[in-house]
């Protein structure tokens, strides 16, 4: 009953609120509907001035070209194999970092939690150069784990601090009945803590799964070899010096935004119920 | 402090610190402190392998003379010449006032506009879960390919905000030919981009709001608008300052949009910090100012996060000190 | 009280232990999987893809942007060609980013970082300065004999030396062209224009004939491309950037004003589209291939462009080198483009290098270039070559044009041209005058030269 009364109170501010938003959804909208009706275009009719508003007609030369002669497919595996690993380390080593930082009594773990918190902010193109001299020195250069470690340490102080923020918000006997049902540290862990902070994992996950997937600078840099490129990388060789085939572009991007589209919709409630629930809680 | 020691805690001491015998307390700190730091040690190895080396070479290389060569990388001396050089360059000194308002402004929008998404998005019942996914999109996009989408729509040969503006009697506009329009063109792509994803963190903070707040509200005769500025919007604060820290540290970055949208151009009137190390190092061969702007800059987002976190810390999570 | 809260919570964490339990097989297959896939990487890039053990066959690794957009690929029919002709050598493609900058700074990386891959790479005709001064390419001067220069048209060579040495060889050749839309001229029986002041009238009478909505598109925007069409004019006016010994900046002079002034009035003339202040190549090859416009300034791939699927101008293209000011001798300046080969300081296969570079800037390579991919060839005897000349009107025209470099030989050059290309941009855009733009663009080289400002 309270609700109605509150729908009502809201009805009126409700309604300019909500032209106003369909507007904004409309808005977020239509450039993705541009990048995919431009991608079913043929590649002669992607310049066309005035525009098709729709394609006319309707061709999967794009996404051919894009597969074939682009080898995009090999991309793609690319990206998903180091996003997929790096986000499991790193959601595998921060989760305890994160419980350590949060949860134990360390002394000097302020400091330690604004190193990480400076090496987060830190501008990538001043590392990339160094960090290529060290990945030479290794010969890692032109492999996975070029590009995982970095993402990976790089990603790191980050999720740790989401994880260690969720973590926070969990009440502190969790940890006592463990005890004294007799677990050890590592499997209360495991077995207590790390059920109530899924939605903290989720968030990290996702955020360094698509922080991998989108990385440009250094996938260029370390990967210069075919058979390792990432999809951002691929996509920049799309075209010649004088030529840019958006259509082609835009059809990889299609091809490379479904994955992530995919995995937001299934997991979309622990998304959003992890975003924020740490720092409600406080 | 979470105590797994062996002596139960009391209803009383439901949240707060048990205190067994001291002694006793002693040891069990030691001890989960050296737990702490065996759970943590992995994090370290691998940050510390990865980034300290860089991150160190690269404030070396902001403090020297460098010089590249076939033979790679030599510093020589230590001198402050480099951040010199900096201060005295007009085009240092853009970027880095180019930066803050960029920030400042995207960051602002995004939050009005991604709070009154939210606000309608919490009264849908049904289709909330698909519309959330929708908006989640932009965000997920790579923002290389949304750089050349955008770039795509505003070009002046190809593009279909041309035709648009044409057809509502607007004339036709060149969005990136001159500063002001590529900078609103700029922030424009910017705020498509990732109002969504604010306004789904603040949806998750609204949607944890408990409801008798709103019935209190209304047996008072609050207004829709009162209730909202009274009421929700200050429970909803944390969840905002969270949204804002990260956003600006992204903005603060900015990369990917001006290099690939307008290669910092006009002239340099959309050349980010970022964007302005890249070109002085990778295009001028100049590392040691390069890394300058890099580390100043670094330093300068280190100084707006801690002060940040002060003002919010009760908010953010911090641990009760 | 507290019994009811462990319970719930006992509960709750059976629930959640069973979601629990599918997260963790999830988590483990999928690292086990990965872990596989990185270990198979790891193994496939240990095992040796470049110089093998067998003294017979060694591997070099050539880097080269892609160069055809459609059809078969260049660079592999090349490489072919090559490996066919040298049994005991193979080659292999490393595709680098178009992006020419992304790509420099690729490679400027790789290299300075000790890299000895990739071994022979393809790099812009604007390079030999910057690399020759950084040490990042081998001075091919005292690698091969002079004998070997001699092969290339005259002024590609010069483009390629730094300090008395040549770094690299020029692979192939790109300059500006005009095109013209001859159905359009010879409906009103115009002629093709021989000055710049021609040209500007003719497309005045055609778009006020209602024929075009352009009269000429070319590239304006804030970037490289901006100095080679000034240069154009530039030269055309008689003047020059650099002195003689490179060292000061010489292009404070009337000529100069005059050129950058007749590009503006192309703007205020309402000839050229204000937005040509964001015209690169794409832009105004879209433009003319929309048939909005009557004359383009384009580079070579711009024929066959205009004439494959989708363009609305098929057949009605015609080509001619450019046109200069009147007074002046007939044809205008072509700025030069074009890409070259360079060869890493650390490779380990200097001989092979020199092989590779010796034949793909050979007669057979580059006829095959010229004849199958209508490149510019910049091996002199291929150039005139009746079949080359018979391709296309692009390769028919090369014959005919007067060639100029950009003043790319200083290790400045990049602040150099963007001193030339920001000036010429805001006076386009009319937020500088054209005599004030001139002026700050010299004195944005003299502090370039002078290696000052960030």
């Amino acid at each position: 009953m309270a609700r109605t009364r509150v729908r009502k109170g809201w009805h009126r501010y409700l309604n300019g609120v909500t032209i106003s938003t369909t507007a904004v959804a409309i808005f977020v909208l239509l450039p993705i509907y541009w990048l995919i009706v431009t991608s079913f275009k043929t590649p002669g009719a992607v310049g066309d001035n005035p525009p098709q508003y729709f394609p006319n007609p309707l061709s999967l030369t794009n996404y051919q070209v894009a597969f074939s002669q682009y080898t995009f497919g090999r991309y793609i595996v690319n990206s998903a194999i180091i996003a997929v690993i790096a986000t499991f380390l790193v959601l595998g080593i921060g989760t305890v970092a994160g419980y350590a930082l949060g949860r134990l009594p360390m002394r000097g773990k302020y400091p330690i939690l604004l190193v990480l918190l400076m090496i987060s902010v830190f501008p990538e193109v001043a590392v990339v150069a160094p960090l290529y001299l060290l990945l030479r020195d290794i010969g890692w250069l032109n492999s996975y784990q070029a590009l995982i470690f970095p993402y990976t340490a790089f990603n790191l102080p980050f999720a740790i601090w989401i994880l260690r923020n969720y973590m926070l918000g969990i009440p502190k006997e969790m940890e006592e009945t463990a005890r004294i049902d007799g677990a050890s540290p590592l499997k209360t862990v495991w077995s207590v803590i790390l059920p109530q902070a899924l939605p903290g994992l989720f968030t990290a996950g996702i955020f360094t799964f698509t922080a991998c997937w989108t990385e440009f600078l250094m996938a260029l840099t370390f990967n210069s070899s075919n058979n390792y490129r990432t999809i951002p990388v691929g996509i920049a060789l799309f075209g010649s010096q004088f030529t840019v085939p958006y259509g082609t572009i835009f059809a990889a991007s299609v091809v490379s935004v479904v994955p992530i589209a995919i995995l937001v919709l299934v997991f979309r409630k622990s998304v959003v119920s992890g975003l924020t629930s740490g720092a409600v809680k406080g | 402090m979470a105590a797994l020691g062996v002596v139960p805690s009391t209803p009383a001491a439901d949240r707060a610190s048990s205190s067994p015998p001291a002694g006793k307390h002693d040891v069990n700190r030691k001890r989960l402190a050296r737990l702490g730091w065996s759970f943590s040690t992995p994090a370290f190895v691998v940050i510390g392998a990865f980034t300290i080396f860089p991150i160190g070479f690269s404030v070396a290389m902001s403090l020297s003379h460098v010089s590249v060569s076939g033979s790679g990388f030599s510093l020589n001396g230590f001198t402050g010449h480099n951040y010199s050089i900096l201060v005295h360059a007009a085009q240092w000194r853009y970027a880095l006032g180019f930066t803050v308002v960029y920030t400042i402004v995207t960051v602002l929008v995004e939050v009005i506009l991604g709070t009154c998404i939210a606000l309608v998005l919490e009264r849908l019942t049904k289709g909330r879960g698909l519309m959330m996914a929708l908006l989640l999109v932009p965000w997920s996009m790579i923002t290389v390919i949304s750089a050349e989408l955008w770039g795509y729509i505003y070009d002046a040969s190809y593009g279909v905000l041309d035709q648009i503006f044409k057809a509502l009697g607007l004339g036709q506009p060149i969005f990136l030919g001159t500063p002001t329009p590529s900078i609103v063109a700029m922030m424009v792509a910017d705020i498509w981009k990732t109002t969504p994803f604010v306004a789904i963190i603040v949806l998750a903070g609204l949607v944890m709001l408990p409801e008798e707040l709103y019935e209190a509200a209304e047996m008072d005769g609050a207004s829709g608008w009162t209730t909202f500025w009274r009421v929700t919007f200050p429970l909803l604060r944390p969840t905002i300052a969270l949204a804002v820290l990260f956003r600006v540290l992204q903005a603060f970055g900015l990369f990917d949009l001006p290099f690939v949208l307008t290669q910092g151009g006009p002239g340099y009137s959309t050349t980010s910090l970022a964007v302005l190390g890249y070109q002085v190092m990778f295009q001028d061969l100049n590392f040691g100012p390069g890394a300058a702007v890099a580390t100043s800059t670094a330093v300068l987002v280190l100084i707006g996060c801690l002060l940040f976190l002060r003002v919010f810390k009760a908010q953010v999570g911090e641990e009760g000190s | 009280m507290q019994k009811l809260q462990s319970s719930d919570n006992s509960g709750t964490r059976a629930t959640r232990r069973g979601g629990h339990g599918r997260l963790v097989a999830s988590t483990a297959a999928l690292s086990a999987l990965g872990l596989l896939a990185a270990a198979a990487g790891a193994a496939a890039a240990n095992r040796p893809a470049r110089s093998s053990s067998h003294a017979s066959v060694t591997t070099i690794t050539w880097e080269a942007s892609p160069i055809s957009t459609s059809g078969p690929d260049l660079r592999k029919v090349l490489i072919a060609d090559f490996e066919r002709a040298y049994p005991n050598i193979k080659v292999q493609l490393i595709s680098a980013p178009t992006n020419t900058d992304t790509n420099e700074s690729q490679l400027e990386t790789q290299i300075s970082g000790g890299s000895s891959s990739p071994d022979v790479f393809m790099g812009d005709v604007i390079w030999p300065a910057v690399f020759g001064a950084h040490g990042l390419a081998v001075p091919l001067s005292t690698k091969l004999p002079k004998s070997f220069f001699a092969r290339f048209a005259p002024g590609l060579v010069a483009g390629a030396t730094y300090q008395g040495k040549v770094y690299a060889a020029p692979f192939f050749e790109d300059q500006g062209f005009l095109y013209y839309r001859k159905d359009l001229l010879s409906k009103m029986h115009l002629p093709v224009p021989k000055t710049w002041e021609e040209l500007k009238a003719e497309s005045l009478q055609l778009q006020r004939a209602k024929l075009v909505k352009y009269g000429f598109v070319w590239e304006g925007a804030d970037y490289e491309g901006a100095t080679c069409d000034f240069m154009e004019y530039l030269t055309d006016a008689g003047g020059k950037v650099l002195s003689s010994n490179g060292k000061s900046s010489t292009l404070n002079t009337p000529a100069a004003v005059k050129a950058l002034t007749f590009m503006r009035s192309l703007v205020t003339s309402g000839v050229t589209p204000a937005a040509i202040t964001t015209y690169q190549e794409p832009q105004a090859m879209n433009t003319f291939d929309n048939g909005q416009a009557a004359f383009l300034r384009n580079w070579d791939y711009a024929y066959s462009a205009s004439q494959s699927a989708g363009s609305k101008v098929i057949g009605d293209v015609g080509v001619a080198p450019l046109p200069t000011f009147q007074g002046q001798s007939y044809p205008g300046y072509s700025n030069i483009g074009g890409w070259n080969l360079y060869i890493n300081p650390h490779t380990k296969n200097m001989s092979q290098d020199l092989t590779f570079i010796n034949y793909m800037t050979g007669v057979d390579a580059e006829h095959v270039m010229a004849t199958q991919f209508s490149e510019i060839p910049t091996n002199e005897a291929v150039r005139v070559q009746k079949s080359v000349i018979a391709v296309n009107p692009v390769l028919a025209t090369v014959p005919h044009t007067r060639l100029v470099a950009r003043p790319s030989q200083t290790p400045e050059y990049p602040k150099v041209s963007q001193a030339i290309y920001q000036n010429v941009n805001e006076a386009l855009a009319g937020s500088e005058s054209p005599a004030k733009a001139i002026a700050n663009a010299s004195a944005g080289i003299n502090t370039a030269l002078s290696g000052g400002g960030l």
